[in-house]
């Protein structure tokens, strides 16, 4: 099964995470107050190389940009 | 010491906890589904028994009753139908997820967001459209046009439940 979001390089994660933030902004607004901050993420990361701390990156950036050189090399 | 050792096994094997999954006298009746919908904040049904549960697969829409085949179906962002015991008919749309059958009646729905029809508002999805469409048909990246394309997906889906 092709799947557009696939052939443009976005993971099933972030479908995933997509869909969920649509249906949480189409909310009635009493509701979509709580479920946003469900949507939240603020991941950072570091590699660590012999023992050494690498430098601090954000999650979401990261994927991005990997989303973004990957995009068209899967399928 | 041969019986002392014949008495240790059988108290270790009385002992063992039985693992959760594995069901013991009380199995599910042979004419009833046994469903767990789960989002990842939030338990909807917990190992309830419902008559029939139809959902939106990517392979198409289903209805899931007692004895079905074990399969495991990726769903759409879309209505799932939970008709119950009593004979209350429960609507939830979801965001996506999988649903999987197992051997002996036993359904498991995972989801990430998954509300009832009255929890959502038409004018916000409205607004989220015509937002999604602009950027689908605008000159972004093809990352943005993609996830663009993904909410309009889930969005008219959730605009046709509404109606």
């Amino acid at each position: 099964m092709a799947f557009a979001w696939k052939a443009a390089g976005i993971t099933y994660n972030r479908y995933l995470a997509v869909a969920a933030r649509v249906v949480r902004r189409s909310l009635k607004d009493d509701k979509r107050l709580q479920a946003e901050r469900r949507g939240e993420m603020d991941l950072r990361f570091a590699k660590w190389e012999g023992g050494k701390q690498g430098e601090n990156k954000s999650l979401a950036d990261a994927n991005q940009a990997d989303m973004a050189a990957h995009a068209g090399q899967s399928q | 010491m041969n019986s002392l050792k014949v008495a240790r096994m059988a108290l270790r094997a009385a002992a063992r906890p039985q693992p959760a999954l594995r069901r013991g006298y009380a199995d599910v009746a042979p004419d009833k589904l046994r469903l767990s919908l789960a989002l990842p904040h939030q338990t909807i049904y917990k190992s309830q028994d419902v008559v029939q549960v139809n959902i939106a697969a990517e392979s198409g829409e289903m209805g899931i009753l007692a004895q079905h085949v074990p399969s495991i179906e990726q769903l759409k962002p879309g209505l799932v139908e939970v008709i119950e015991e009593a004979g209350g008919n429960k609507q939830f749309f979801l965001s996506g997820g999988f649903a999987t059958v197992q051997p002996g009646s036993v359904l498991s729905i995972n989801a990430v967001e998954g509300y009832p029809l009255e929890d959502f508002s038409a004018e916000n999805v409205r607004n989220q459209i015509s937002e999604a469409q602009k950027i689908a048909g605008g000159s972004g990246s093809e990352q943005d046009k993609a996830e663009a394309n993904i909410e309009l997906e889930v969005l008219e889906s959730l605009q046709a439940a509404l109606k």
